[in-house]
């Protein structure tokens, strides 16, 4: 039912890496800047706010392109970064990896975000009280309580950056065993003579995929709200 | 909880850390026009038998090939569908210029999808493309900067059709999603290479270019200037055999070199 | 021994507040909105005072002028909130754990099971607090404050969300408390009976100013 080369179980795999990755790494930073949203008020925040939602609202082919000239081989940052430290990420699946984050991060820190200011913060204040510093404030009662909307935050952002092809398409192209995703394989078989039968059977693998990231985001997320309150 | 959540954390960071197959044996990238896939890959799977070197190949209109090469993409091998991209590459620096030589000659065709009413179109001066496309559109790749719509546009306007035809135009991004459109009967008329016409069973060809209607199609190949890969020059030398030569003719290329073996 | 003298302005309201308590249960008493609890909240350093000083045993917790403004948590100042304020994702155990925790000490088994005993919690240990009435919820509260090892206890109303008979259960602990803790106690009112019971000393609070101090006799007005 399912009849899949090779080459497109390696797009299966690779898309699955790329999110792994792009979600594990997004996580620090996005708890970071959820948590600065959520509590500070600072000059510029708005700005700030703007600027971490812009993938949300943008074509996806202008984030590519915006990375592409940032961070492309021959572009200041990334010519930088390849001069001094050998590192490459134009038309690498790393590449691939800073183009899903990026798409994926808005919603990441959205839902952190929301989680965090939904703590009490006399809670907090108790924690305070009994001789908590900002840092251990935050690891023993602000990140537990906020773990559904963490858990939920990075399962949403995972499945985005399965997704993803806009972005990825122009900064890292279609590289088969290197950038070429889930998306861009099958991109690439609507352009096959007789590539459907093909097509839909990654579609298929797809949506499994994402289904099942969404349906343990959920379970894990309820489990977690669950233990919270006394379970 | 938090010692199953630790678990799946695991795991997850086992899946990314997980070695990436295929990265051990050797293996050469190749850029090549998008009307060069079915013919390339058999050559490819050729190429691997006889030398163990897996090859890595990515198919796009030639235009956006050359502009990823110089935007550093990992490319060893170019093969360009027209002779002005291999130009820019190679003012460009991105190519090795004594490693060029020309392979691979096509022609033009109008195909409509199986089923059209439309056949055996004669295509001369005169010829009026945008009243057989009726209300349809004409697909063709982009003809800015595909060679593909190069060609096609240079043809058009040699045969005094292309002010009519030009609104009509339905434009792809390369010539196989060009061939796709017609082969799903989107639009009525296409215009791409034989050799695409050929692999595609949901189309047919209803009418051949004159040679003198556009430049002579060429394929040009190259190793790339940031090739460091040994074996992009047994591959090049390989294209130059009478295996390839079998393959790409069995496709309906024309092979314009003599072959060495 | 606690000196306080501030100034805050809270939108319309203003607080300009002076008093001292020395050891045992010294009771903040007035009305709904005399600014009570903003008062406790400076002293814990929930809140920041606009002018003044607050100074605890000689040191300086707060001083305008000098600009110190020592954060709550180097205060070691115990808090019991008027809703308890448990730790949902903690256990009993661990809510009362929390603060020798935080303060680094060693565990302490006798301190520990003197508290439980004290406040009879024994028996709610390894329950969620999700899991408990809101008497046992203030009782625990109690416990969590007090292994701090605070040097100054403040309890803000911490019965006013209970119902009659709950609260009629637990004054005997807070009184046991008084009596047993050495450590000495502010306790935040605006119900004469509860202040009657725990304390001896009373700072009357009224719109924002200490209008009196003194005995048990203020309470009668």
């Amino acid at each position: 039912m399912i009849e899949l080369s090779p080459q497109d179980w390696t797009a299966v795999a690779l898309s699955l890496r790329i999110a792994v990755v792009a979600t594990l790494v997004s996580l620090p930073f996005g708890i970071a800047i959820a948590t600065l949203l959520a509590r500070r008020n600072f000059w510029g925040k708005t700005l700030v706010d703007a600027i971490i939602y812009l993938p949300l609202v943008l074509p996806p082919v202008v984030t590519g392109y915006l990375l592409l000239i940032t961070l492309g081989r021959h572009a200041p940052v990334g010519a930088f970064l390849a001069d001094h430290f050998g590192i490459v990420f134009a038309f690498r699946w790393t590449g691939a990896v800073i183009s899903c984050g990026v798409m994926a991060f808005p919603l990441m820190v959205r839902a952190i975000r929301l989680s965090i200011e939904a703590i009490d913060r006399r809670l907090e204040d108790a924690a305070a009280t009994l001789g908590a510093g900002p840092f251990w404030n935050f690891a023993t009662v602000t990140l537990p309580l906020a773990l559904p909307g963490i858990i939920a935050g990075a399962m949403l952002a995972f499945a985005r950056a399965l997704g993803e092809f806009g972005a990825t398409i122009t900064f890292v192209s279609n590289i088969p065993g290197e950038t070429q995703t889930i998306s861009a394989a099958i991109y690439t078989l609507t352009q096959v003579p007789g590539g459907d039968s093909a097509a839909l059977s990654l579609v298929v693998v797809a949506v499994v995929i994402s289904l099942a990231a969404l349906v343990a985001s959920e379970w894990l997320a309820r489990r977690a709200t669950a233990r919270l309150h006394g379970a | 909880m938090f010692v199953r959540l630790l678990a799946v954390l695991g795991l997850f960071v086992a899946l990314a850390a997980a070695p990436q197959p295929a990265a051990a044996q050797q293996s050469l990238t190749i850029f090549a026009a998008a009307s060069l896939k079915n013919a390339l890959d058999d050559v490819d799977a050729a190429f691997r038998k006889a030398t163990g070197v897996k090859v890595v190949a990515s198919y796009e209109a030639s235009s956006a090939l050359a502009k990823q090469i110089e935007q550093g993409a990992p490319a060893d091998v170019f093969i360009s569908a027209d002779l002005a991209w291999m130009d820019y590459a190679s003012a460009h620096k991105l190519i090795k210029p004594d490693t060029r030589y020309n392979l691979l000659g096509n022609r033009l065709v109008l195909i409509a999808p199986k089923d059209s009413n439309l056949d055996h179109v004669v295509i001369a001066k005169g010829f009026d493309i945008a009243k057989l496309a009726g209300d349809g559109r004409i697909a063709v790749a982009d003809v800015k900067a595909v060679p593909a719509g190069r060609y096609a546009k240079a043809a058009l306007e040699k045969l005094g059709t292309w002010a009519t035809a030009e609104p009509k135009l339905a434009q792809a991004e390369n010539v196989r999603a060009t061939l796709a459109f017609v082969a799903r009967n989107e639009t009525p008329l296409g215009i791409v290479y034989a050799t695409d016409a050929k692999i595609e069973p949901k189309v047919k060809i209803v009418g051949e270019f004159p040679d003198d209607a556009y430049p002579p199609v060429t394929y040009p190949v190259a190793e790339t200037s940031a090739s460091k890969n040994a074996a992009a020059a047994r591959y090049l030398a390989f294209l130059r055999t009478g295996v390839a030569k079998a393959v790409f003719e069995k496709y309906g290329f024309s092979y314009l070199i003599k072959p060495v073996s | 021994m606690l000196v306080v003298d501030v100034e805050k302005t809270l939108g319309e309201f203003a607080l300009h507040a002076a008093f001292e308590a020395a050891g045992g249960a010294t009771a903040l008493f007035g009305p709904s909105g005399a600014g009570k609890t903003s008062l406790i909240n400076m002293v814990a350093g929930l809140l920041r005072p606009d002018r003044g000083r607050i100074v605890l045993d000689g040191e300086t917790l707060f001083d305008a002028a000098k600009r110190i403004d020592v954060p709550a948590w180097r205060r070691r100042i115990g808090c019991v909130f008027q809703e308890g304020r448990l730790f949902p994702h903690l256990s009993v155990r661990h809510n009362l754990d929390y603060g020798r925790w935080m303060g680094g000490h060693d565990a302490d088994p006798a301190a520990f099971a003197h508290v439980v005993e004290l406040l009879d919690i024994g028996a709610l240990l390894d329950r969620r607090p999700g899991k408990l009435s809101g008497g046992e919820r203030q009782r625990v509260a109690v416990g969590r404050a007090l292994l701090m090892r605070p040097r100054l206890l403040l309890l803000d109303e911490p019965l006013a969300s209970l119902d009659e008979a709950r609260k009629a259960d637990i004054l005997p602990y807070l009184e046991r408390l008084r009596d047993e803790a050495k450590v000495p106690m502010i306790y935040v009112s605006h119900d004469a009976a509860e202040v009657k019971r725990i304390a001896s000393r009373v700072v009357r609070l009224d719109g924002g100013k200490v209008t009196a101090a003194g005995g048990a006799e203020l309470l009668a007005v």
